[in-house]
């Protein structure tokens, strides 16, 4: 029996493609801080394709893609439709899509679909459209329509976006992407996920976490607003009669 | 500059927040109305949210009209017992305006209803103050003595029950009118995120025959409670007041509040509510258009709760 399996083994090992690369990668910040002047920022991710810890070989052999994606906070956003009825134009219909990640961004290191076949980028959620694929009560052509628009309009405020020259090889193995993470970046917890491709095939992935915060004042603003809305509104109120007050007071009115 | 607004989630300018807050500051100051129905729309129009523009300039509204209600108050031009019946009703109105604003954003016809709500409320207020001015003018250009006011022409709203004696305005009407123009005024401004003082004024003036000196006043003390009584619910209710973005118009606000006072002082008052009348005509039909016209884009997209 022992000697069965050894043979059946035997003839799978050629076949099975043989993992030897491992992904050593890094990012160069793990905390974005939102702070009264902050205009979006620059991140770079690096990595560098290795040979596996457990492998013979020394070199690890090329060419290989790498592909990061950059996701944000997920939330549940409505694209909506307006249409034109009696004279005015007016949301009618509108898709929701649920747990819809916040910011989306796909850095290549050459065109997609000259990495890898379309449902392998799809299974893995590297192109923007697998979001908004998933089974919605609306129904599947609504889905696919609605869903489109709304990556057309995340891409146009910056959120949603596929650069596929955004990822630089320094060598045969090293390589880093430049990400812009525009102000309108929603706060909250982020993942970029790494993959190098080599033939068409995902041969390593690694997935690394940053955060957007808001810090110091923003934060405190932030959290006052949603956790005791009541002493907020009327912080509010208090500022806006002593500003109104001491307007009067300098300009003498 | 840049400055990060933390509810509204998104960097703006700073010198352009002043700005707009100093220049419709300057339009109030001249005009003596609040200037929400200016700066709500404009920060609309520059890519606020509108929830977030509704809520944070009915902040600003407090602090535009403070300084005016003070002043007014020390010089005795507010009738207390009127502008407590209004301001009572006037949150009771609110109340139903914040309720409605909260179903109508989850809806997503929440834009819908603030620009058909301009362009019916400044669109009607408009033109009757544009003809108003414009029978003045033509009036007094013929050289006739035009009269602000006939003390004693009585309407049917005289007629009404539950009569309360206002001391300081000199009037025994009924209450009910009152309480009316109150509601309604809560109702909508707190809606549009408008103080409501250019629908306050006329209806204190045409409907209740409130004498001059202290329509202004009564009308301001109102605004103040009322809006401030708005801007807690927003916080409490839809969360999108932004104070950083409130106070920056709240300075520029303010400060040019002072020099449109100045600037009034060399123009006529026909003129400047025939002036006014054409502003606030542009505004509606600024609304009105972009709810006629083909929009750049049929698809939006907005965050669900």
């Amino acid at each position: 029996m022992k000697r069965l399996w050894l043979f059946i083994l035997a003839l799978l090992l050629p076949v099975l493609p043989v993992q030897a690369e491992r992904l050593v990668s890094g990012i160069s910040n793990d905390t974005i801080q939102i702070t009264s002047s902050f205009d979006g920022e620059r991140l770079t991710f690096y990595g560098t394709i290795a040979p596996d810890a457990g492998s013979t070989e020394r070199v690890v052999q090329g060419p290989f893609d790498v592909v990061v994606v950059i996701l944000g906070p997920t939330q549940n956003r409505v694209a909506r439709e307006m249409t034109h009825n009696f004279g005015i134009w007016l949301n009618t219909e509108q898709v929701e899509f649920k747990r819809f990640p916040s910011y989306f961004h796909v850095l290549s290191s050459k065109r997609l679909i000259e990495i890898a076949d379309i449902n392998l980028l799809n299974e893995n959620y590297i192109l923007p459209e697998a979001h908004a694929m998933a089974p919605n009560p609306a129904g599947f052509m609504k889905t696919l329509e609605f869903g489109r628009e709304l990556i057309r309009l995340m891409s146009q405020d910056g959120l949603f976006g596929v650069q596929e020259n955004g990822v630089q090889f320094m060598s045969d193995t090293f390589y880093s992407a430049q990400l812009t993470l525009p102000s309108s970046a929603p706060p909250g917890p982020y993942i970029a996920q790494t993959y190098v491709f080599k033939n068409g095939q995902i041969i390593a992935r690694k997935s690394e976490g940053f955060a957007v915060r808001k810090i110091d004042f923003e934060r405190f603003l932030a959290q006052s607003a949603t956790q005791s809305p009541l002493l907020y509104g009327i912080a509010c109120v208090v500022l806006a009669l002593f500003t109104g007050w001491l307007g009067g007071v300098l300009f003498r009115r | 500059m840049q400055i990060y607004l933390p509810i509204a989630e998104l960097s703006v300018n700073l010198f352009f927040l002043v700005g707009i807050g100093g220049a419709v500051g300057f339009l109030s100051g001249l005009f003596g109305v609040g200037g929400g129905f200016l700066l709500t729309p404009l920060l609309i129009f520059s890519g606020v949210p509108t929830s977030v523009a509704v809520a944070s300039v009915t902040g600003q509204v407090v602090a535009a009209s403070t300084s005016g209600a003070l002043s007014h108050y020390r010089r005795g031009g507010i009738d207390l017992h009127l502008a407590m019946y209004l301001i009572l009703s006037g949150i009771l109105g609110a109340f139903g305006g914040v309720a409605t604003f909260s179903i109508l954003r989850a809806n997503g016809q929440l834009d819908l209803v603030i620009a058909v709500g301009f362009v019916v409320l400044l669109g009607f207020v408009g033109t009757l103050m544009l003809q108003e001015s414009v029978r003045a003018l033509l009036k007094q250009r013929k050289g006739v003595v035009v009269r602000d006011r006939q003390p004693n022409q009585h309407s049917w709203i005289h007629g009404l029950p539950w009569r309360v004696r206002f001391k300081k305005s000199r009037l025994y009407i009924s209450v009910l009118p009152v309480l009316l123009i109150g509601l309604f005024i809560g109702f909508v401004g707190s809606l549009l995120g408008i103080g409501g003082g250019f629908v306050m004024v006329p209806a204190l003036v045409y409907l209740l025959r409130v004498p001059g000196n202290v329509v202004i006043g009564t009308s301001l003390a109102q605004v103040v409670a009322m809006m401030a009584a708005t801007t807690i619910m927003h916080a409490v209710q839809s969360q999108s007041v932004d104070i950083l973005l409130a106070f920056c118009l709240m300075v520029g606000g303010t400060a040019g509040a002072q020099f449109g006072a100045a600037a009034g002082q060399h123009l006529r008052g026909e003129q400047l509510r025939g002036l006014l009348a054409l502003l606030v005509l542009a505004v509606a039909i600024r609304f009105g258009l972009s709810l006629v016209l083909t929009p750049s884009d049929v698809f939006s997209m907005a965050v669900a709760r």
